[in-house]
């Protein structure tokens, strides 16, 4: 015997056959425990029913052949108000069923009265009905009136379990009024409100409900079996779906209005502000003619708090002449306090225009002719050289072919070269599979991707990894990048659906998720705006997160642009997502669930008679209320779960390509499980960033000024990424080139890679990049092939040569007059370290390892707040927040590591045992032959102190660590 | 270069040393400042205001009760704010020092020194949840993305000594807390060379001692080789100010290993100051020792020093719990602050005791004890300028919210930069082309009547 406490469509326990019983139709066991679940809710019901003898507390009805009115009870309260709503679930058995077309049919029906009736009168004429009767040749759910006033819906199926639900409701407000309308749902979804399955009116309708009780008829026999379970009555649409409040779009305060913006506040603002205060060239840029604006002044709901208002209050505005008459400064007042309603179509927001170079279209540019024409090798040289000239630069020579062999390694592969590679080979060094771990890890930056939860509890994501994997093969596959952000962005929603689109979408779910808060609303929305922040900065180089709580001051990007870029994600969320067929997989987590919610409920009701209000019964507390019986399975399952193929990722139940199961998740208060939670998410615009203060509701939009976006939008996350991979929009493919810019040589055509806004700084070479993006573009998106053109060209194979008088012109080497050397990344650092000691452990993929391990940096476990302390050491991305460029910063602390840990310790003498000579070492540390003067000392030094000591000296050299 | 070189430029690299590790970005502080150092004795958990800074005999009257309407209304709707069942502080509050202000007996040895403590009351924020409660406590964002306050603190000033990591943090959660928040001590988008260096008490700075094997001369030749490596690459490179930094940052470790050990050996110390901070009271001997170690690192110019003590978390039981936190702090935070002064160092420290947030006045559940509450919450600053034997902010009767003065956690992040003579507003890191300071777009104001 079960009862839940989740109301899941695929979870609720059945009533068990095995107590289907024809001789004992009374169970009254566990009977105080469904009361609190199914009735103490809403405090409407809270008397025991009343049972004559046909009917059981887990409510097997069985008919008499006759009028009976088995099972019933009395409302706490009468209720007169003007709405109510009923459910219950049903369940008739298959073998029971009579059809109408055997002359026989069904009746069973949920009535609502003023009386109580008795065991064998039935309430007919005038009384609401929810129920079962015939129609036609079928048995069909039904409401009526009358059996003259009945409407039907969905037909009935035997041994399938229905949920009914039922609004009874006034269409005149008022105590005297009748319950003169009455709607039907069979199994409804949380946005389907607005259509019930059937519905009646009557006029002549009771206008209080004191009791509610099932009836059977004539038609119901007495081997006729019919499960009736969770019970309930409530106000609200939410309350009767149990969609917790908090969990759905926050709820907007209900005021009473009494100001009409059109009619009151409109003609103020026009007489005695617009004067000033309108248009573009506003006063000291106040506008109060767009609404963003005015709430960019204001707190609605607060006029005290308003500037706005203080300013009109105090009499400072309008200056001069007459202030605001008080039933003005009243009108005001009360407008804001309502909450700052608006007239759009009077007051429309206008489009904004912007110059700002990175919001135009990308034009190819031609490619320039230069006199240095011999220097060109590919179109990229051109457009440098003629900078060259403009300053007067001269480029420095090439590097010799060790430098480059190593620089394209290290920058390829994050691994020195290997001595019996050709020195340069491109192709080579494109097709390794260690360019993926290199180059995915650059992107995993981006994505702030990470392994655990982040906050306070921080639990471990054991299934993170698929998507770092996704991403290192991503880049060694030369995904196409508009085909990678699709993928990532609504790889769910894709069509036909494949596990590798699913494991794609770890971008978004990389987002924190706070497994302590409480406030589901908080909760959410923190995931959203982390997803908001990471995919404006990622893919649009747009600082996004000003906008969160007021529009930008810099880019033109409002408070209504954030939440419309919010409405893309909000009917989805994070969650360990089932790969594969998951039939198996789906019965298991099921079954978990119903164990688990079982005895949740039973934990509940048991605080509940302690007298403990709002009980909060945490998962660890659940497993230990199980019985051991319960336990025993629970931990079963959780090991079966366990060994199920799956990702952490991001799935919408409403626009996924199908439905897909959700494993469980390490997390003390997780958000909801119930999809219909998630497609009744709605998004609104929150005022101040503030989840309690919620503005006007908003649709998925991209920003304004990049024109309108289409309104009838079937799929979201996939129409958000073609618009973001169409060969119009102006951001995307600019970013993407110049971010492998600037992981090729450190730093960005446009220095501020994440932000290409107002705010970020001009490109360097602003023809060049637009060069490259439509390159990027007229390639198939292709990635590899910017790498070839960056890496075949004169620019990238110039000596790190210093030369004085360029450095007088350019001293940041802003126009690429030489190669920069720079500091290798942490990861690279170590993984290099264990390469030329041959330590290196070169496993690919999989799941994620422990410090100890020797493979790869990118493989040891990230885990947020805790990540490997040499990471941390040398300026390692925090997986928090996209990473857009890895800070270089030098501390002792890090000298420390390299001289004195036992990593360190153990590399030097691995390498020691490797190498025949010092010349040896120094050959595997710099990929160079060393000098005779490095050797003199070299040798000197080994002989003193071994071949471990110096070996631990070149690992520490600028040298080793530097990318020549 | 041979061996010798290195140990003369160890001898005269003084100036060459400034830049790496001594400088931070301001010429000199924007005003004069009443402190050098920071030490913030940070209690993760939530120490409850009504039951040590902030008596409100009224809890006694109304235990049982609900919360009046009348305060329950001001009570921010957040979870965990409950409203029922009021209850009574187990300890009695009475008038301390020359001040008077009161202190509960919880805290006796505190309290002896009343005359040196600011007691802010009116602590205020919205975060009920530990993990983004310490970010706003010492960062000011619950998302932990901005820097911490040692890291802006090191960027305005940077470090008085060459030889010592300048922002040292001590972890003692060892009572199965969760794992402190990491953004308490790091740098956020400020370089990662201004993170807070994590340190174990016991153990001292990471890999700060020789490798097994490695004998000192051994050391100094390997130090000499990577010197002439690094010196060569840095010429044929151009002498970029990232490699001389990094030629640097050896010189400094080899300084480092010297001083961090003599730092950490805590043998010098008398037995009688070791009884004074508590180091032979099982209960109170791990933050004794950081305390004394936080008193040792001011000493030698350390500029901020946190120390984060896990553990006061009163769900179920506040008089079980904090009674056993009083017995971990009591006596070593009161025998900081005075042998600060024995030191004559108490002047130029300023120590900020204080939680994420504090709790409720209400009892949890059906246990005893209280849940998170940050609409008010009380902390206390002492030394560094301030004036001690006052108390600033006032709650409404029940210690539940704030009625006079309330200060926010970036407040109090202002007022303590404010005494290490940095106006937070003038302080300016150029993030990506964004002007960043301390307090960000949320802006603050320091408590200046805290001080003299």
């Amino acid at each position: 015997m079960t009862i839940t406490s989740g109301f899941r469509p695929c979870g609720l326990p059945r009533i068990m056959k095995s107590m289907k019983s024809r001789v004992c139709h009374l169970v009254v066991i566990f009977f105080g425990l469904l009361l609190p679940r199914a009735f103490a809710d809403d405090g409407l019901l809270t008397q025991p029913w009343k049972l004559n003898g046909l009917a059981s507390p887990k409510f097997q009805i069985q008919g008499t052949a006759s009028r009976n009115n088995p099972l019933r009870q009395a409302l706490k309260v009468p209720f007169s108000g003007d709405e109510l709503f009923v459910r219950y679930r049903i369940r008739y058995d298959l073998e029971t069923i009579d059809l109408p077309e055997e002359k026989n049919g069904e009746f069973f029906v949920l009535w609502l009265d003023q009386v109580e009736g008795n065991d064998s009168s039935t309430h007919s004429g005038n009384i609401p009905n929810v129920g079962l009767h015939v129609s036609g040749n079928e048995n069909r759910f039904m409401v009526r009136y009358a059996s003259s006033n009945q409407q039907f819906g969905p037909p009935l199926v035997g041994d399938r379990e229905f949920v009914v639900v039922a609004r009874l409701w006034k269409s005149q407000s008022g105590k005297s009024q009748p319950f003169d309308q009455l709607n039907l749902w069979i199994d409804p979804k949380a946005n389907s409100k607005s259509e019930p399955a059937a519905s009646v009116s009557h006029s002549k309708s009771i206008n209080q409900v004191r009791w509610i009780g099932f009836s059977t008829g004539v038609k119901t026999e007495i081997d006729d079996s019919i499960d009736v379970w969770d019970i309930k009555l409530a106000t609200t649409w939410e309350a009767i779906l149990d969609l917790p409040p908090q969990s759905t779009a926050p709820t907007q305060p209900i005021v009473k209005r009494t100001i009409d913006f059109a009619k009151h506040v409109y003609p103020i603002l026009k007489a005695r502000c617009f004067e000033c205060h309108q248009g573009k060239d506003a006063k000291e840029g106040v506008r109060l003619d767009v609404w963003d604006e005015v709430l960019n002044r204001t707190a609605p709901r607060d006029a005290s708090k308003s500037k706005l208002y203080q300013l009109v209050l105090d009499g400072e505005m309008p200056p001069g002449g007459e202030s605001l008459k008080s039933e003005e400064v009243a009108t005001l007042r009360a407008w804001i306090d309502e909450g700052l309603e608006w007239d759009q179509k009077l007051l429309p927001t206008p489009i904004p225009k912007t110059t700002h170079w990175a919001f135009q279209p990308i034009r190819r540019p031609e490619v320039p002719s230069v006199e240095n024409a011999e220097w060109v090798r590919t179109p990229i040289d051109a457009f440098i050289a003629r900078q060259h000239r403009k300053h007067g630069l001269t480029p420095a020579k090439p590097a010799n072919t060790e430098t480059l062999a190593r620089r394209m390694s290290l920058d390829l592969l994050g691994l020195p070269p290997n001595s019996s590679a050709a020195p340069g080979d491109v192709e080579r060094l494109l097709d390794h599979p260690a360019y993926g771990e290199r180059w995915g890890r650059h992107w995993l930056d981006v994505a702030r991707w990470a392994e655990s939860n982040g906050h306070q509890h921080n639990r471990h994501r054991a299934y993170a990894w698929m998507y770092r994997d996704w991403v290192v093969d991503a880049f060694n596959g030369d995904k196409p990048f508009d085909q990678f952000i699709r993928e990532q962005l609504a790889g769910d929603e894709l069509n036909p659906y494949s596990d590798a689109n699913i494991i794609a979408t770890g971008f978004l779910a990389a987002a924190r998720y706070s497994g302590n808060e409480l406030d589901k609303q908080i909760q959410r929305n923190d995931i959203l705006v982390d997803i908001v922040n990471t995919t404006a900065s990622a893919f649009l180089g747009l600082t996004f997160e000003c906008a969160q709580c007021h529009t930008h001051k810099f880019d033109p990007i409002s408070i209504r642009d954030y939440y419309g870029l919010q409405a893309f994600f909000a009917k989805g969320q994070p969650g360990n997502v089932v790969l594969g067929k998951d039939a198996k997989a789906k019965s298991l987590v099921d079954r978990r669930w119903e164990i688990f919610d079982t005895v949740h409920a039973r934990l509940v009701t048991i605080k509940r008679r302690q007298g403990i209000a709002n009980p909060i019964v945490i998962p660890t507390a659940v497993i230990g209320g199980m019985r051991s019986k319960e336990r025993a399975e629970f931990r079963n399952l959780d090991e079966q779960i366990k060994k199920v193929a799956q990702a952490w990722a991001f799935y919408s139940p409403s626009s996924s390509a199908k439905p897909l199961t959700i494993a469980p998740h390490d997390m003390r208060f997780p958000l909801p499980q119930d999809p219909r939670i998630l497609e009744a998410q709605k998004t609104a615009l929150l005022i101040r960033g503030d989840v309690k203060s919620p503005g006007p509701n908003v649709a998925p939009a991209w920003p304004i000024v990049f024109g309108p976006t289409p309104s009838e939008i079937d799929k979201p996350r996939t129409a958000l990424a073609k618009w973001m991979t169409s060969l119009t929009n102006p951001l995307v493919a600019r970013v993407w080139v110049n971010r492998i810019w600037q992981w090729h040589f450190g730093r960005g055509l446009v220095e501020t890679s994440s932000d290409f806004g107002l705010q970020g700084t001009q490109p360097s070479h602003p023809e060049l990049l637009d060069y490259l993006a439509s390159e990027l573009m007229t390639n198939k998106w292709s990635t590899k092939h910017i790498h070839r053109l960056i890496l075949n060209s004169s620019t990238y194979q110039q000596s790190y040569e210093f030369n004085q008088a360029n450095a007088d012109i350019d001293p940041d080497n802003k126009y690429l007059w030489r190669w920069k050397p720079r500091r290798l990344e942490a990861e690279a650092i170590r993984d290099c370290m264990l390469a030329v000691s041959g330590l290196l452990d070169a496993t690919r993929g999989g799941p994620s390892v422990e410090l100890k391990s020797k493979r790869r940096g990118i493989y040891l476990r990230q885990r947020r707040d805790n990540l490997p302390h040499q990471q941390m050491l040398f300026d390692g991305a925090s997986g928090n927040v996209s990473c857009t460029r890895r800070r270089v910063s030098t501390t002792a602390l890090q000298q420390l590591w390299q001289l004195n840990s036992l990593f360190a310790q153990e590399v030097a003498e691995a390498m020691a045992k490797r190498v025949k000579s010092a010349e040896h070492a120094a050959r595997l540390a710099f990929g160079r032959v060393p000098t005779k003067k490095e050797l003199a000392h070299l040798n000197q030094h080994a002989e003193k102190h071994g071949l471990a000591s110096i070996c631990l000296g070149l690992l520490n050299s600028s040298e080793f660590v530097y990318i020549p | 270069m041979d061996r010798r070189n290195f140990l003369t430029r160890l001898g005269t690299g003084s100036i060459a040393l400034q830049s790496l590790m001594a400088e931070g970005s301001l010429q000199k502080p924007h005003r004069v400042p009443t402190a050098r150092s920071v030490i913030s004795l940070f209690m993760s958990g939530g120490p409850s205001q009504v039951d040590t800074f902030d008596p409100k005999p009224e809890l006694a009257r109304l235990a049982g009760r609900d919360v009046p309407e009348s305060l329950a209304k001001n009570v921010p709707k957040i979870k965990r704010a409950g409203l029922q069942n009021l209850m009574a502080s187990y300890w009695t509050f009475r008038p301390r020092g020359d001040s008077g202000i009161p202190i509960s007996d919880l805290f006796p040895e505190v309290a002896k020194r009343a005359d040196d403590l600011c007691v802010i009351r009116s602590m205020t924020h919205r975060n009920p949840v530990h993990g983004p409660g310490e970010c706003v406590a010492l960062t000011g964002a619950a998302s932990g993305n901005r820097p911490s306050l040692g890291a802006w603190a090191l960027y305005g000033l940077g470090s008085e000594t060459q030889n010592l990591p300048a922002f040292i943090a001590m972890n003692l959660h060892n009572n199965g807390m969760q794992h402190p928040q990491a953004a308490g001590w790091g740098t956020a988008f400020l370089p990662s060379s201004l993170q807070g260096t994590v340190v174990d008490p016991a153990k001292g700075v990471r890999h700060i001692t020789l490798p097994r094997g490695t004998t000192l001369e051994r050391r100094r030749r390997e130090l000499s080789t990577i010197t002439l490596l690094n010196d060569d690459f840095s010429r044929r490179t151009g002498r970029d100010s990232e490699l001389e930094a990094r030629i640097r940052a050896y010189e400094i470790a080899y300084r480092m290993m010297k001083a961090a050990p003599e730092l950490f050996d805590i043998k010098s110390e008398t037995k009688q100051t070791l009884n004074q901070y508590g180091m032979e009271k099982s209960a109170a001997k791990s933050v004794a020792h950081a305390c004394l170690l936080a008193r040792r690192m001011v000493e030698r110019g350390v500029r901020f020093v946190q120390i984060r003590v896990g553990g006061w978390d009163a769900h179920g039981n506040i008089h079980g719990n904090h009674t056993n936190m009083a017995a971990r702090t009591d006596q070593p935070v009161a025998a900081l602050l005075e042998d600060l002064q024995r030191h004559g160092l108490l002047d130029s420290t300023l120590v900020v005791w204080g939680g994420e947030f504090g709790r409720t006045p209400t009892m949890e559940g059906r246990g005893k004890g209280r849940d998170h509450s940050p609409s008010a919450y009380s902390v206390w600053l002492a030394g560094g300028g301030i004036r001690g034997g006052q108390v600033i902010g006032q709650t409404d009767p029940i210690g539940y919210t704030v009625i006079d003065r309330p200060v926010k956690p970036l407040d109090l992040h202002a007022t303590i930069l404010h005494a290490l003579g940095i106006d937070s507003d003038e302080l300016v890191y150029n993030h990506h082309g964004l002007k960043e300071t301390p307090l960000g777009v949320t802006g603050g104001s320091a408590v200046t009547e805290a001080f003299g």
